[in-house]
C-alpha cells in the first residue's frame, strides 16, 4: 500500500506551479479570466449596451473588473480579446484598435499594515451568497497544483484563528450579521479580502431582491480579487499581497490580463 | 401542440402509486401541474397534481417562495425528552464550506434527526428572470449553482428551444453532452476526494484533487472557463476550434485521467481503513428514497433505476450506450461506488461522443424527440441530469419572447430530505461522510 503511494508519487514528479518564483503559465491563467484589452471607439456605446453588469463605463472609457463577469458579450459588439488570434487579425485589417482600453484598478485601498504575517498566515473563507465555484475555487488552493501550505498558508476553520478573511459571493440578507460578527470576532491585526465579481460589486445577481450591498460597504476590505470565478492563481496573487510578498504591479502576469 | 415523444406522457389525473415518484409542482396559468417520475416504465408524467399531497412533496411547494426567508425543512413528528440534546450548525462552518445549516438532535452521541436549514444565500434566480430576455436570463441561470452550470444552462438553453421551435445542429447538442460529462466527473472526483480527505486518507484525496485539477483545466483548455460558463448559446454552442486534431486531444487527456483513475481506485478499495468508514453508514432504505424522491446518484445507490440520460433521452444520450449504475447496498460505499462506476462510463461516453460527433453543423432533424412543446401556452420543460441528479427547469415565454415563468427543481433540493433521513440513528462522526457522498450544495438548492 505505503508502497504504491510513493512509488506514484515519485513518478508523477513535482506538480506544483512555480509561481511566485516564476510567472503563472498559460495554463494556469485560463481564457475566461481575461478581460478584453482593447476596443474600438465606435463600438463604445454598442459594448456598454451589451454589458449584462455595466462593467463598460459611461465616460471614461474604462473597465471595471469588479463588476465584469468574463460573459464575452462585449466581443459581439466589436471588443477584442488576446486569446483568439482571428479576432485580434480582422481587427488589424479593419484600422480599428486605436483606442487602448483603460482597465480600472480595483485593487484599491490595500495598506501595508504590518508585515508579521510574512511566515504563517490562517485564512477563513466565507460564503455569503456565492455560486459555489468561487468557493471551490478557494478550495482548490491546497490541491498540490497550488499547495498553499509551502507558502505559509494555512486554512482555519475558527474565526478566532484567523489573520485573514475571504469572503465569497454577493452578500445576502441572511448573511449580512453573519459576516458582521464573524469579521469582528477575529484578533486584530486582520485583513480582508473579497473575492469574486459577486462579493466586490454584486456582479450577475446585483438587481436581485435579496442582494444587499457590496461587501466594502459592511466591513473594510483590503483586496479584491475580480473574475467570475478567478482561477486559483489569482486568488493567491492576492493572498500573497496581503502577506506583502508581491508588489501590486507584479499582479499583471505579462500581457494576459489578471490586473 | 408539439409533438410528444415516447418518453413524456400526459394525463388528466395523476396516478398514484409505489413507484411514483412526484419530481416538480409549479404553477402555471392559473392551473398547479405535477411532473412525475413513473420509476418502473421509466416515464415522465405531466398530469394535475394529486389532491393529497404528501408532507414531503409539500417541500417541493415550499420552495418557490421567495427570497428573505430561511426554511428550516422539517418533518415528522417532533423530538423532545430528557437527555435529548439539539444544537445549530452553520452558517459559517468548517466541514460545509457553503453558507447552510443544520440543527442536529442528538441523544447522547447518537443522531436522532437532522432538520436542514437552507435558504441563507437565496438569489431568487427565478424570480430575477422574469420580464427578462433568454439570453440574459442564461447568465444568471447558468450561475445559479456554480458546479453544475454546464447542467443549468444546458437544461435552459434546450427549453428555450424547444418553445420557439428553433433548429439546433447535432453538433452543438453533442458539445454540450461533452461539457456535461466533464462536469460530471470533475463534481464526482471533488466527492471523492472530500470523502478521502474526511476518513484523513489525505494522499489519496491529494491524488484525488490532482484529477479533478486535471478536468477543470480541460474545461478551460476546450470550453474556455474552468467552470464552463458561457459555453452555451441559445442556439448553438460558443466553438473554440473545435476541429478534428483537438478532438483527438482531449481524448488523448480524457485517456490518460481514465487510466491514473482507475489505478487509484484499485488502491483505494484495498484500504480497508477507509472502507470501514463507508460501509453501513447513513442508509437511505429504497422504499424511504422513493417516498422523499431521491434522485440522482444517491438515489441509484439505493436501487432506483432513474436516470435522465435514459428515461429522458435527448439528443445525443438517445444515439449512444449510456447504463444506469446501481447499487442496492443504501450505504455510503454503494453512494460512492456508484459515484466511481459513472465516472469510468463518463469517460467511456466522453470518448463515444467525440469518436462520433457529427463535423459539421448540419441541422439537427430530431427537434421533437427532445421534449414537448404546447404552443398555445408556450411553456416547455426540460430534464438533465446533472451531476447530483435530476435537474428540472419549466419555462414560459410570453408572446414577445421575454420569459413569462420560470421553475428550477435543483437536484439537491429534493436530496436534502432523504439526507436527514439516512442519518437518523448514526452516530456524530458519520455526518460528514453522509454530507458528502449525497453531494449536495446549498448553492443549488438556494438557486
Amino acid at each position: 500500500m505505503v508502497k504504491f503511494w510513493i512509488l506514484h508519487g515519485i513518478k508523477n514528479g513535482i506538480l506544483t506551479t512555480k509561481y511566485p518564483k516564476k510567472k503563472p503559465t498559460e495554463e494556469e491563467i485560463p481564457a475566461r479570466s481575461v478581460p478584453p484589452f482593447a476596443a474600438p471607439e465606435s463600438n463604445w456605446i454598442q459594448g456598454q449596451e451589451t454589458c449584462p453588469t455595466d462593467a463598460i463605463e459611461n465616460n471614461t472609457n474604462s473597465l471595471d473588473l469588479g463588476r465584469c463577469i468574463y460573459c464575452r458579450r462585449c466581443s459581439d459588439a466589436g471588443f477584442i480579446f488576446d486569446d483568439n488570434p482571428e479576432d485580434r487579425h480582422k481587427s488589424l485589417q479593419a484600422k480599428i484598435s486605436q483606442n487602448e482600453l483603460i482597465r480600472k484598478e480595483v485593487a484599491g485601498i490595500f495598506s501595508k499594515k504590518t508585515n508579521i504575517f510574512r511566515k504563517s498566515f490562517h485564512i477563513l473563507m466565507i460564503d455569503v451568497g456565492s455560486c459555489n465555484a468561487c468557493n471551490l475555487e478557494v478550495l482548490n488552493l491546497s490541491n498540490p497544483y497550488y499547495d498553499l501550505t509551502r507558502l505559509g498558508i494555512f486554512f482555519t476553520n475558527s474565526p478566532k484563528h484567523a489573520d485573514v478573511l475571504v469572503v465569497v459571493g454577493a452578500l445576502n440578507k441572511a448573511m449580512v450579521d453573519v459576516l458582521k460578527q464573524t469579521y469582528d470576532s477575529m484578533p486584530e491585526p486582520k485583513l480582508v479580502i473579497s473575492i469574486g465579481a459577486c462579493a466586490i460589486s454584486g456582479g450577475i445577481f446585483k438587481e436581485t431582491e435579496s442582494f444587499v450591498s457590496s461587501i466594502d460597504k459592511v466591513i473594510p476590505v483590503d483586496v479584491t480579487v475580480p473574475g467570475c470565478p478567478p482561477s486559483p492563481i489569482q486568488i493567491l496573487q492576492g493572498l500573497l499581497l496581503c502577506m506583502n510578498k508581491i508588489e501590486k504591479d507584479e499582479r499583471i502576469p505579462g500581457s494576459k490580463g489578471g490586473l | 401542440m408539439g409533438l410528444i415523444p415516447s418518453f413524456i406522457e400526459r394525463k388528466d389525473v395523476a396516478e398514484s402509486s409505489d413507484s411514483i415518484q412526484i419530481s416538480a409542482i409549479f404553477e402555471i396559468e392559473g392551473r398547479t401541474l405535477a411532473l412525475l417520475s413513473d420509476i418502473e416504465k421509466k416515464r415522465t408524467i405531466l398530469s394535475t397534481v394529486p389532491s393529497k399531497l404528501s408532507e414531503e412533496a409539500d417541500i417541493l411547494l415550499k420552495s418557490e417562495e421567495k427570497t428573505g426567508a430561511q426554511i428550516n425543512l422539517d418533518t415528522g413528528s417532533k423530538v423532545e425528552g430528557y437527555g435529548v440534546f439539539s444544537f445549530s450548525y452553520g452558517p459559517v462552518s468548517a466541514g460545509v464550506t457553503e453558507a447552510g445549516g443544520f440543527k442536529l438532535i442528538t441523544y447522547g452521541e447518537r443522531i436522532v434527526k437532522v432538520v436542514p436549514q437552507i435558504n441563507f444565500k437565496k438569489r431568487g434566480v427565478e424570480h430575477k428572470a422574469i420580464g427578462m430576455k433568454p439570453e440574459d436570463a442564461l447568465l444568471l441561470v447558468e450561475r445559479s449553482a456554480g458546479n453544475f452550470s454546464a447542467s443549468y444552462s444546458t437544461c435552459f438553453v434546450t427549453t428555450i428551444e424547444n418553445i420557439l421551435g428553433l433548429q439546433v445542429s447535432s453538433r452543438s447538442r453533442w458539445m454540450r453532452a461533452v461539457a456535461i460529462e466533464l462536469e460530471r466527473i470533475y463534481n464526482h472526483l471533488h466527492v471523492f476526494a472530500r470523502l478521502s480527505e474526511t476518513a484523513t486518507q489525505n494522499v489519496a484525496a491529494a491524488e484525488a484533487n490532482v484529477l479533478k485539477e486535471r478536468v477543470l483545466r480541460i474545461n478551460a483548455k476546450y470550453f474556455g472557463h474552468r467552470y464552463l460558463f458561457g459555453f452555451n448559446r441559445i442556439g448553438s454552442v460558443y466553438q473554440n476550434h473545435f476541429t478534428k486534431d483537438r478532438r483527438k486531444d482531449l481524448v488523448n487527456d480524457i485517456k490518460n485521467i481514465t487510466r491514473d483513475f482507475s489505478h487509484l481506485v484499485t488502491y483505494f478499495l484495498s484500504s480497508r481503513i477507509f472502507l470501514d468508514r463507508l460501509q453501513n453508514t447513513a442508509r437511505l432504505p429504497h422504499l424511504d428514497a422513493l417516498k422523499l424522491g431521491a434522485v440522482g446518484p444517491s438515489a441509484r445507490a439505493s436501487a432506483i433505476d432513474w436516470d435522465d440520460r435514459i428515461t429522458y433521452p435527448i439528443e445525443p444520450y438517445n444515439d449512444i450506450f449510456v447504463e444506469i449504475e446501481t447499487e442496492d447496498e443504501e450505504d455510503t460505499m454503494s453512494r460512492t461506488m456508484v459515484r466511481i462506476r459513472e465516472i469510468q462510463s463518463s469517460m467511456l461516453m466522453l470518448e463515444q461522443l467525440l469518436d462520433r460527433m457529427p463535423s459539421d453543423e448540419t441541422m439537427s432533424d430530431k427537434t421533437s424527440d427532445n421534449g414537448l412543446n404546447y404552443m398555445q401556452d408556450n411553456f416547455s420543460f426540460c430534464r438533465i441530469e446533472s451531476p447530483s441528479g435530476d435537474l428540472i427547469q419549466v419555462v414560459q415565454l410570453d408572446k414577445e419572447g421575454y420569459i413569462k415563468f420560470l421553475h428550477i427543481r435543483p437536484p439537491s433540493l429534493v436530496n436534502w430530505l432523504p439526507f436527514a433521513k439516512s442519518l437518523e440513528g448514526n452516530v456524530f462522526t458519520d455526518f460528514q461522510f453522509a454530507y458528502e457522498s449525497f453531494g449536495l450544495s446549498y448553492a443549488d438548492s438556494d438557486r
